[in-house]
């Protein structure tokens, strides 16, 4: 296993050693068996005729016994560490579901939980995590996961979409984080990089779904937040979604694409708008992430940018640009 | 072994050449039909998994594309279970055998039969000629929600997926009965409960299982099949855990209906290639039935990280651990099977001998993961894909090719090549191992299944290497058993009965004829070959 760096993965780690310590005797035992088997009782000559015993109440007895009681000292333990990974908090496990995003009572339950430094809400996507910090910043990121270290951190995640696992082998357990539902994730880490992989299949780029932790000295942490904070308070676009919205409904864009809900019902565009902007990338074109930045190139010139597209370079003006970006990020 | 006469009953004369196949309702052409089916899709099912390995052989290569390849590894799992493993075991090798077995003429309902193979094998071409012509699932085998679902994947691969898997459903659920009805009332004279032989026990709990599990599945597929097209909202207003619930009650025991089988194969094949009575018979069939019944107990293994109420998933990881114990007397049981025994280490044993040294890691490991922290830890990682392939390949295909070496001279008249069918056992066996024992450490590293591919620096390039080696060699121990399969037409006749063996189908000729039995025998104990030629004066 890959070394754990929070006591759950530790206690993950020393539950595994012990198994495999049964699991290797017990291969052993079979095996060993089988080879001697083979190696003892061949066939000597044509006609030989080995004493037919049809069986052992004692020896089957044995092998069904012993086994059970192997098998319970497995359970024993397993039971034991799932115990202590709840010690920490009053909560049934480290990792936790609430089937119902609004089930305050669960909401109430997992908060009394355990002690907490920083909670941060998460959202899987196909194919990214996003994060959001609290306190009202706007401060959010997605792929990366920035923390402060040696800090109790609690996730609050959800999925936007379809089934989503947030794995990070050395972190502790795995969980799968599900739409409409919630799932909680404690961690305490020293600094360090850490790296995990979406687990549940969740469409083309599922391989690509990669989950990164920062977790920073108390002083960095502090530092890059307040940096973050200034960026996201500064001001914003200056498209209007509104203006955008009319721009769209009454320009050359409907003719072919596709809203639902509004009065955009062409059907060449490939793709549908109706979640444009919770699509990972622009025009379906590797690499070409959706984000303003990109949205304005592609709104600009799609030409330029997917030589051969069906769509049109409409001669937008730069404001008129801004506004449909404004507008077309708000369609989730 | 005493005979009695039944009169053959009147049917038509069976028709030669190729009508005499597509209309004949005799339960071994039918058999062979299924096995002759089932083994092509074997073929095609491999050769998608030699392409998923290549482009997991290194980091970051593009062989295929993402979408072909979650396409291929779909269809990869899909063809692999549901028209595979399953349709030879049960459909394949019980057809054949299980009538021969008991000595009786036919199946209770034949044309019944003939139908389940006609729906099978039609299910599986839409599923495959939907493949070739890329109206494609890539949902995997598991299809779960919400992402099989309309909103993302709307094309109609997944609908001809579903459409598959549910006739494929319907052709396993009415062989089931007709297996449980045909060992329930057809047996010869004299075969108690505790004469029957190993395979049948085997085959019918499987459709015992088939019977329980299957329309649950069904049901599944059919809800979802109606929120694609006919907007209702099973699977989109529920939880998600829904799906799996259902998902998994059928698919859980489908590992049993997959391994019973093949178990039930081994208990047949080392007796006879020990010169010894099958060790504690008595508790190698309680069992097989304890297996089959708890095998109903433990679906939420699959589950235990996906947001069950943890009280729940502690009983299920309690009945997972529990089903260990009746494995484990088996496998012991064969173990003393051998011992003191006179080994006779022909291609058959042999197969034999490999299930039982790679199913045991595929137990080993399967009792690690049902520890619910372990779980937490190697879920849905290539530990598990690890896991079972050991308990699949190592387990069922092992015992596949065990089968396809004992009986292919009762089915063929003809012996196989023995140099190759040693070859081909010993290539199989390293490259079976070579494949996947990496496996287990790739998933320890953290590297999760289903992912088409992956950056270098995480520990990962050589054990995946090593797989994608193992896989050509594995696929080309397979080549070498068609090239044996294809020189049976001249191998040298077999004779009724090549290895001495200790059931009924031995005694008649090789092939049988269109009736089985002359003569229906009556059965006196569970060996009544073995018997008999104790009582032959010596020669
Ligand atoms: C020819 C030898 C085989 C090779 C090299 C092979 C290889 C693989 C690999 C690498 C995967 C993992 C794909 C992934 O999760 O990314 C896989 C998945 C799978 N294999 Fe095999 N396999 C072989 C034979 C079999 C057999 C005999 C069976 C069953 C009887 C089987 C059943 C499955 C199933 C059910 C999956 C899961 C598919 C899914 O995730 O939807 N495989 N195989
Ligand atoms: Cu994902």
């Amino acid at each position: 296993m890959v070394p754990p760096v929070t006591r759950d993965a530790e206690l993950i780690n020393d539950l595994y050693n012990v198994i495999l310590i049964f699991a290797v005797v017990v291969f052993v035992l079979v095996e060993g068996l089988l080879i001697y088997s083979v190696v003892k009782f061949r066939r000597r000559s044509a006609d030989e005729m080995p004493q037919q015993i049809h069986g052992s109440r004692t020896l089957e007895l044995a092998w069904t016994i012993i086994p059970a009681i192997v098998i319970a000292v497995i359970f024993g333990l397993a039971v034991d560490t799932m115990g202590r990974m709840t010690a920490r908090g009053t909560l049934s496990n480290p990792v936790a579901h609430v089937h119902a995003i609004n089930d305050v009572a669960a909401r109430q339950r997992v908060e009394r939980a355990q002690p907490v430094d920083l909670v941060i809400e998460v959202t899987g996507r196909q194919w990214v995590w996003q994060y959001k910090y609290p306190g009202g910043d706007g401060v959010t990121t997605s792929e990366e996961l920035i923390v402060p270290a040696n800090k109790n951190i609690r996730l609050d995640m959800t999925a936007a979409d379809v089934i989503h696992a947030w794995w990070m082998p050395e972190l502790g357990p795995m969980i799968y984080v599900n739409p409409g539902e919630m799932s909680y994730v404690w961690f305490n880490v020293p600094p360090g990089d850490y790296i995990g992989q979406c687990n549940v299949y969740c469409g083309v780029a599922h391989a690509r779904m990669i989950s990164k932790v920062k977790a920073l000295p108390q002083a960095e942490y502090d530092e890059w937040y307040a940096q973050q904070a200034a960026a996201s308070s500064a001001p914003t676009r200056p498209g209007d979604p509104k203006a955008g919205k009319n721009i769209f409904m009454n320009g050359a864009c409907i003719a072919c694409h596709y809203i639902e809900g509004t009065k955009a019902q062409g059907k060449v565009a490939p793709r549908d708008l109706t979640n444009f902007a919770t699509y990972p990338t622009i025009a379906q074109l590797d690499g070409f992430e959706n984000n303003a930045e990109n949205l304005v190139k592609w709104l600009r010139d799609p030409q330029a940018v997917k030589p051969g597209t069906a769509m049109p370079n409409l001669n937008l003006k730069a404001q008129e640009i801004e506004d449909l970006v404004a507008y077309l990020l708000t369609l989730k | 072994m005493a005979s009695i006469s039944i009169p053959i009953p009147l049917r038509e004369r069976a028709k030669s050449g190729v009508l005499g196949w597509l209309a004949t309702v005799d339960h071994k052409k039918i058999g062979i039909m299924y096995m002759v089916m089932s083994f092509a899709f074997f073929i095609a099912a491999g050769l998608m998994a030699l392409l998923i390995r290549l482009q997991l052989a290194a980091p970051n290569l593009q062989v295929v594309d993402p979408n072909t390849y979650n396409q291929l590894f779909t269809m990869h799992g899909s063809v692999m279970i549901f028209l595979f493993t399953i349709p030879m075991l049960v459909g394949g090798f019980g057809n054949y055998f299980v009538p021969l077995m008991i000595g009786a003429r036919d199946v209770a309902f034949p044309r019944l039969n003939a139908f389940s193979f006609w729906i099978t094998l039609g299910a599986g071409l839409v599923m495959l000629i939907g493949f070739l012509f890329g109206a494609r699932s890539d949902a995997a085998w598991t299809a779960y929600v919400p992402y099989s679902t309309k909103s993302f994947s709307p094309t109609v691969g997944m609908d001809i997926w579903l459409m598959g898997v549910i006739l494929l459903g319907i052709g396993s659920t009415l062989g089931a009965v007709n297996f449980l009805v045909t060992v329930y009332s057809m047996r010869a004279p004299g075969m108690t409960a505790w004469r029957i032989p190993m395979f049948v026990w085997a085959m019918a709990t499987t459709a015992g299982m088939v019977l329980l599990a299957t329309p649950v599945l069904t049901a599944a597929l059919l809800m979802l099949v109606a929120d694609r097209n006919f907007n209702t909202q099973f699977f989109t207003t529920n939880r998600v855990q829904l799906w799996q619930h259902m998902f998994w009650f059928y698919s859980h025991p489908a590992v049993y209906i997959m391994i019973l089988p093949a178990m039930g194969i081994i208990s047949e094949v080392i007796p006879v290639f020990s010169r010894k009575p099958l060790f504690g018979l008595r508790a190698v069939v309680i069992s097989t039935v304890l297996i089959g019944l708890l095998g109903f107990t433990t679906w939420v293994h699959h589950m235990f990280v996906s947001g069950v109420d943890p009280a729940i998933e502690r009983f299920f990881m309690f009945t997972t651990m529990v089903i260990a114990v009746p494995t484990g007397v088996k496998v012991f049981n064969w173990l003393a099977t051998l011992w003191g025994g006179s080994l006779n280490f022909k291609t058959p044993l042999l197969m034999c001998l490999g299930f039982l040294a790679t199913f045991v890691i595929g137990g080993i490991s399967g009792v690690m993961q049902g520890a619910i922290p372990i779980d937490q830890y190697v879920h849905n990682s290539y530990f598990v894909v690890a896991h079972f392939h050991y308990v699949l390949f190592g387990g069922s295909v092992f015992g596949i090719f065990a089968a396809l070496y004992y009986w292919g001279p009762k089915i063929t008249g003809r012996m196989f090549d023995e140099k190759l069918g040693k070859l081909h056992f010993w290539l199989m066996m390293i490259g079976f191992n070579v494949t996947f024992f990496p496996m287990h450490f790739l998933g320890l590293q953290g590297m999760p299944r289903r992912i088409a591919t992956y950056d270098p620096g995480r520990g990962w390039e050589l054990g995946n290497l090593i797989a994608t080696i193992g896989a050509f060699l594995l696929a080309f121990s397979v080549l070498i058993f068609i090239i044996n399969a294809i020189k049976l037409r001249h191998g040298e006749p077999a004779g009724n009965d090549p290895w001495e063996g200790n059931t009924l189908e031995w005694s008649t000729a090789s092939p049988p004829p269109e009736y089985n039995f002359r003569e229906i025998p009556t059965v006196e104990s569970d060996r009544p070959l073995f018997d008999e030629r104790m009582r032959m004066p010596q020669l």
